[in-house]
């Protein structure tokens, strides 16, 4: 909407665009290690301890990611919408504002630290 | 008779979730409205942003608080030897901190956006600003004392 009367802003406001990738990126990282641990369980005869706390932990390590990044993406496209908006208002105080942005997208990476801190240590179902 | 559940850790690791999730949504909230309060001051005086940038720190140290509880608890996450009280103690403090971080957040956000845009016409509301985030920031931290006392109960 801002780059209607100043388009001049609109390749340099395509950061707070990428800050917003991040956070899906959070995701598919996650994704792609759990199903790491998600191996063949059909000969298992009687599931342990172990399995039962495999699962609680990816569950809920999932969760934990998910949602921070929800939280998270929603701070950021919040965030980058008053950037840009102050962007199109004077072109110097881009980078100023611009770390509201990345206070907001730090917490989506907590989450994936703690994401990751909970599923590390479980073993897979073998 | 003396196996733990099998179902303990469930709590125990909801407990971690719990703590890590409501402090983000809590310091998302936070850095968010104060951000557009920042963004829209920025316009009249480009000189105060910088100082301006309190409501976003605090915010995310609120962060902070649910990331040091949630670590804690996920390090004493084991399959065997886990019994239901640690669970529920542990599921006890992430929600302790969670939730309070949560509620800070939302106080941080709605203080520092009044705040930031007051401070740009009275440079002298500025301390004022301060010592009400202090007050709003000390919510999430009564929550990290309690969340750290439960993680510590044998």
């Amino acid at each position: 909407g801002a780059s209607v009367r100043a388009p001049r802003i609109t390749t340099k406001n395509l950061i707070s665009i990428i800050f917003c990738e991040a956070v899906a990126i959070y995701g598919i990282i996650t994704a792609i290690v759990f199903s790491a641990k998600l191996t063949n369980g059909e000969n298992i005869r009687e599931f342990t301890t172990s399995h039962y706390f495999t699962g609680y932990s990816l569950f809920w390590a999932g969760l934990t990611v998910g949602l921070s990044n929800v939280a998270c993406g929603v701070a950021v496209g919040i965030a980058g919408s008053s950037t840009a908006l102050s962007d199109a208002h004077d072109g110097t105080l881009f980078v100023r504002v611009l770390i509201t942005e990345i206070f907001g997208s730090v917490i989506g990476m907590f989450g994936l630290i703690v994401g990751l801190i909970i599923s590390g240590s479980v073993d897979d179902f073998s | 008779m003396g196996e733990d559940p099998i179902y303990s850790p469930f709590f125990g690791v909801m407990g971690a979730t719990s703590a890590m999730v409501f402090s983000a949504m809590g310091a998302a909230y936070g850095t968010a409205k104060s951000g557009t309060g920042i963004a829209a001051m920025a316009v009249m005086r480009p000189e105060a942003i910088m100082k301006s940038m309190l409501p976003v720190i605090m915010a995310g140290i609120i962060a902070i608080y649910g990331v040091v509880v949630a670590v804690l608890i996920a390090g004493e996450l084991t399959a065997t030897g886990y019994t239901l009280f640690k669970g529920f103690v542990h599921l006890g403090a992430g929600l302790s901190v969670g939730l309070s971080g949560l509620a800070a957040g939302y106080a941080v956000g709605a203080v520092g956006d009044a705040g930031v845009r007051g401070t740009a016409q009275q440079p002298r509301l500025f301390v004022g600003m301060v010592l009400i985030l202090i007050f709003a920031e000390v919510l999430g931290l009564y929550g990290l004392i309690v969340a750290i006392y439960l993680y510590a109960k044998k």
